[in-house]
């Protein structure tokens, strides 16, 4: 898991570091020193992804070529 | 014209003219009898009604579904007058009308692609969870692609979607799809999704959809597919051969990506329980840490209250060990030389007293 959430990262990627992030919570390594950032990095990372969630836009485009014959 | 002396080829020649000038296509409808396949290439079959029957002559390639005799179809020809003065129709195209034909048509090429494996679920591949690049064929003129595009919209965002505009129903929207098919599949960066939809319609509408090259043609797509057609309780080849079958054009934008909204609440909610499991850990930490100490305080205090009873005990000894108790009990304590004459010092518990030895023996 990296330990920076990274503003270039994909909403999928950011969805799977907020995962990661709650298994770590959940998990073997769990240190009660470390929790407080890692928290603040799921709060930042659920921030981020709805934010890009909202603003993105799909680019939808008509292929100029035409269909109704042979080429 | 009368008078105009014709050798038999250019009856026949002149014939074909004047039926190409006054009917270069019909469109013909009626049943088919005596259907035969000749040397596996040439398809020849009768067409009739009530009261009149035809030769129908075509390619067995251009068979876009199979026929059997007693099926209802239109065909799409022109009429020709061979050299051996057999009047034919040369087919373009034929499609079975009506709901039983049409569904007759459906069954026998069901069989025929079923026996080849194209519907086996081990054939099917998986859509990505979240696509990027999709490509879609649909007429865009139609209101299943609105709707198709609106979901889309409401649902996500950042897609690439390129979309391949044809005609979804007619005789021509069967090629047209399989042109827009193999574009998509000849792209250097290949989509990785491709959707196909049409709305609802009539039978005879979707029967586009059990064309048998376009079926052939989404099996064959090296993208994995998605098709939605028409309403729920309508099923075509094209959905049974793709990868994933949708209902509607509504339900495959539901199926092609997630709902942003389901996914904002999922990331708050994933936050949130971080937060509890934060604050979990710290109750936890804390309760153990205040069992700790409490473990530790009751352990001081066993200690303590040992090392007082021990104390008890010696201070009981201690007192039994003092002089006093003993001249309590009416002893005396004599201090002094113990020889005759000597003077020496008697202690009682309350007395001291001076007194001379007078004999000393031995008991």
């Amino acid at each position: 898991m990296s330990e920076t959430s990274s503003k270039d990262k994909t909403v999928q990627g950011k969805l799977t570091e907020l995962s990661e992030l709650v298994g770590w919570f959940q998990g073997a390594s769990f240190k009660l020193e470390d929790a407080l950032g890692k928290f603040k990095q799921a709060e930042a990372l659920a921030e981020e992804i709805e934010k890009d969630l909202t603003k993105l836009k799909n680019d939808i485009k008509i292929v100029k070529k035409k269909f109704d014959s042979e080429d | 014209m009368d008078e105009v002396l014709l050798s038999v080829s250019d009856f026949v020649a002149l014939t074909n003219q004047t039926l190409e000038y006054a009917y270069p296509v019909v469109q013909v409808e009626g049943e088919v009898a005596e259907f035969k396949v000749i040397q596996n290439k040439w398809v020849s079959f009768k067409l009739k009604d009530d009261g009149a029957i035809v030769s129908c002559f075509t390619g067995l390639f251009q068979m876009r579904i199979p026929l059997e005799d007693g099926m209802k179809v239109i065909v799409i020809a022109s009429p020709r007058l061979n050299n051996k003065g057999f009047f034919t129709l040369n087919l373009k195209a034929v499609k079975p009308v009506g709901e039983g034909s049409i569904k007759k048509g459906f069954e026998l090429l069901k069989a025929k692609l079923e026996k080849e494996g194209l519907f086996a679920p081990e054939r099917k591949r998986m859509l990505p969870r979240v696509p990027t690049r999709i490509a879609v064929v649909a007429s865009t003129e139609s209101a299943g692609y609105a709707d198709f595009v609106k979901i889309i919209n409401e649902r996500w965002g950042g897609l690439d979607v390129e979309v391949a505009h044809t005609q979804v129903q007619g005789i021509p929207a069967p090629d047209q799809m399989i042109r827009a098919i193999r574009y998509f599949n000849s792209l250097e960066v290949l989509p990785e999704v491709l959707v196909i939809i049409r709305g609802g319609g009539s039978a005879e509408d979707l029967s586009t959809f059990n064309d048998e090259p376009l079926v052939r043609a989404i099996a064959e797509s090296r993208i994995p597919t998605l098709v939605g057609v028409g309403h729920e309780v309508d099923h075509t080849l094209a959905d049974m051969v793709s990868d994933v079958r949708a209902a509607t054009p509504t339900n495959a934008a539901q199926i092609l990506v997630p709902d942003k909204n389901e996914i904002i609440r999922s990331a708050r909610a994933q936050a949130n329980s971080v937060g509890y499991l934060l604050t979990q850990a710290i109750d936890n930490y804390s309760r153990q840490t205040k069992e700790n100490l409490q473990v530790a305080f009751q352990r001081i205090q066993q200690k303590l209250d040992d090392t007082f009873d021990q104390l008890g005990v010696l201070r009981v000894v201690v007192a039994q060990l003092n002089p006093e108790n003993v001249l309590k009990r009416g002893y005396a304590l004599i201090r002094g030389d113990q020889k005759v004459g000597s003077v020496i010092e008697i202690e009682t518990f309350k007395t001291s007293i001076k007194a001379e030895v007078q004999d000393v023996r031995n008991k």
